[in-house]
């Protein structure tokens, strides 16, 4: 398999991540926490998607924005019980209180769905381009052909239509940018007469409504099980932090970074070390935070 | 005078005294033809008592670094499992899979100790300074890092299958599975004891009212003159280091090492222990993980009596575990015997 097709599978790995890693660097940015639980929204979007598409049955279209309402009520439902309450603690108590939440998620959708994979059937058209020459270095052919399968496109259209809808949520509407006012201050956003309780409530509801769209995504390219999401928030999240916690645009690029540098380990490693390609990713991560801990545009994180 | 009165009073003291005296005569039933009997419905309470014991060494050092000092490790196992590998890989004789050098096993406890430590001094050196939940990242990728690393070089780590052939000196000398039972638990819970001695010598001592001055206030602490990136480090090591001795202890006690036993659950197990238990107390946090494991026990008796499957009951007791941390630092920041008002969660 050339590099070209690497490319394409980083491209598309990197949408679903990056439309995961906005709602994640969203709730960072004006609640203040890592979300550790996040990947399990995506879970839950995924199943909600899987059952609308399956057992209602919903042509998969209006199933994928039934999962995005689902996964917006969820999310704010679950904000409300656990996380508005303890929301003046700090982040460490909320990071702790997302985990066992995430735990409690994981394994009560493991009690009721089993251990086994869904697929949500779809029809896939697959675009082959095989006139490419190869162009080998080594072992590593550095072009190759390629396939690009309608799937892909869709994932990929999807995530440049969240870029361009959630660029024009920021900076045309009040809501928007009430959001970006209260990431950079939140004292005083309130002393502007910003109703903070209220646009937190939106981000999360934002930032569920993005997990069901990228859980229903990876469960059409992939599958739905319990650990969908959680495979996932290590790589979300390692794209947020490079991308500058806090910041949308930055995590867009960094999670395109981790697709594409799982996507490329995979391809340059040794077959039988295929696994390290996840190492990578949070390899990426550390480094980030050792070189550059505000990432390509945030702020900064560390304390002394 | 009486004899009682020589007795140590400290709590300190008195661990170390017990954790001897546990020492000697699990060393005892070991080495003496002298036997035990174990009742057969006992077998499972020891079997989780030894792994108590075990991640018991993982939570004191845990809460030196976060109920101390503050730092917010959460990839406290990646510590346990180059602990147990770098022990594993030393002492282990014709292993499947993977390096075995068949050095004698103190040396390679020695070595996992120092193996673990180190890998803390390279952790904190590069990310110490990093704000508290940025660390607990870091953390966490690291543990993960090191995960795919024991899973993917098989040549050197065994893979999936791990490192087997680990020598057993317990149950090398022991002289049946009832004395070896008793003599482990006695042995590693002294040693556990012990560890309890040393933690609560240092925490005691003025170096430790330093450690909870940068937990309460950072600032503050240099402020007077403390040098609080060398305090943080040196806790930090030391909570690595305990978590290699308790790492080394497991793979001569399991005789393999496999990276199924070091997933992010211990790390989760001992948290919730901590915070269950109350953090910056020895015996609080001890306490908090005998009832979290003690739920191991329930679910393995419901599981008997209960007509459904091992796989549903154990999602089911991690639905439990999840809610209980949520609930304690919901309504009990400060964790059961913890004191509220040292750890700043005063509400």
């Amino acid at each position: 398999m050339g590099l070209a097709q690497n490319i394409v599978f980083g491209i598309v790995t990197g949408s679903y991540i990056a439309i995961a890693a906005i709602g994640f660097t969203l709730i960072y940015g004006i609640v203040n926490m890592i979300n550790f639980a996040y990947g399990e929204y995506l879970t839950l979007g995924a199943f909600v998607g899987f059952l609308s598409a399956s057992a209602v049955p919903l042509p998969l279209p209006i199933a994928v924005v039934v999962a995005m309402i689902g996964g917006g009520i969820i999310s704010i439902v679950l904000a409300r019980g656990f996380f508005t309450p303890i929301n003046d603690t700090g982040p460490v108590p909320m990071l702790l209180t997302s985990i066992g939440l995430g735990i409690a998620i994981r394994n009560a959708i493991r009690l009721v769905g089993g251990r086994g994979a869904r697929y949500i059937e779809t029809e896939t058209t697959t675009f082959r381009f095989d006139g490419v020459p190869d162009v080998a270095i080594g072992s590593v052919d550095l072009l190759g052909g390629f396939f690009v399968t309608s799937e892909h496109l869709v994932v990929f259209g999807s995530a440049v239509a969240v870029f361009l809808s959630i660029h024009a949520l920021l900076t045309r509407t009040d809501v928007g940018i009430a959001m970006r006012a209260m990431g950079d201050d939140e004292s005083l956003a309130r002393v502007r007469g910003i109703d903070t309780q209220l646009i937190r409530d939106s981000v999360w509801v934002l930032a569920g409504v993005l997990a069901g769209l990228a859980g229903v995504l990876m469960a059409i390219q992939t599958n739905v099980s319990s650990t969908t999401g959680f495979s996932h928030i290590l790589q979300i999240l390692s794209a947020a932090i490079l991308g500058g916690a806090g910041s949308p645009y930055g995590a867009i690029i960094g999670a395109y970074v981790i697709g594409l540098a799982l996507a490329l380990s995979t391809a340059f490693l040794p077959s039988s070390m295929t696994g390290l390609s996840s190492a990578v990713a949070f390899a990426i991560l550390i480094a980030v935070l050792l070189v550059k801990p505000s990432g390509i545009a945030g702020t900064e994180v560390r304390e002394a | 005078m009486s004899a009682l009165d020589r007795l140590p009073s400290g709590d300190g003291d008195r661990a170390l005294i017990a954790g001897t005296l546990c020492l000697l005569v699990g060393g005892l039933f070991a080495v003496t033809p002298l036997q035990a009997q174990l009742p057969g419905a006992l077998y499972v309470f020891v079997e989780v008592g030894i792994t108590f014991v075990i991640f018991g060494m993982l939570v004191l050092g845990l809460d030196l670094q976060y109920g101390h000092t503050g730092l917010v490790n959460f990839g406290h196992v990646v510590f346990f499992a180059v602990g147990a590998y770098a022990t594993a890989m030393l002492a282990a004789q014709d292993s499947f899979a993977g390096i075995s050098l068949g050095y004698p096993w103190p040396l390679a406890l020695l070595v996992g100790v120092v193996a673990a430590a180190l890998l803390g001094l390279v952790v904190s050196a590069t990310s110490i300074r990093l704000r508290d939940d940025f660390l607990a990242i870091v953390t966490l990728a690291t543990a993960e890092i090191f995960h795919s690393v024991f899973v993917n070089f098989e040549g050197i780590f065994g893979g999936n299958v791990g490192i087997l052939g680990v020598p057993r000196p317990i149950a090398a000398v022991a002289g049946d599975t009832d004395t070896r039972m008793i003599a482990t638990i006695l042995v590693i819970g002294g040693l556990t004891l012990i560890t309890l001695a040393a933690v609560t010598r240092l925490t005691e001592a003025p170096y430790g009212r330093v450690l909870r001055a940068i937990r309460a206030d950072e600032l503050v602490t240099r402020s007077v003159g403390k040098s609080t990136i060398v305090y943080k480090t040196q806790a930090f090591v030391y909570g690595a280091a305990l978590a290699g001795l308790a790492g080394g202890v497991f793979a001569l006690y399991n005789g393999a090492v496999a990276p199924g036993f070091f997933t992010i659950q211990v790390t989760v197990t001992i948290w919730i222990g901590m915070l269950l238990g109350g953090a910056a107390n020895h015996r609080a946090v001890l306490a908090g993980l005998a009832v979290i494991m003690g739920l191991r026990l329930v679910s393995r008796f419901g599981l008997s009596v209960t007509p459904v499957s091992g796989d549903v009951f154990a999602a089911f007791r991690l639905v439990v575990v999840g809610l209980i941390l949520v609930a304690v630092i919901r309504f009990r920041p400060a964790g059961i015997w913890g004191d509220p008002q040292e750890l700043g969660v005063d509400r």
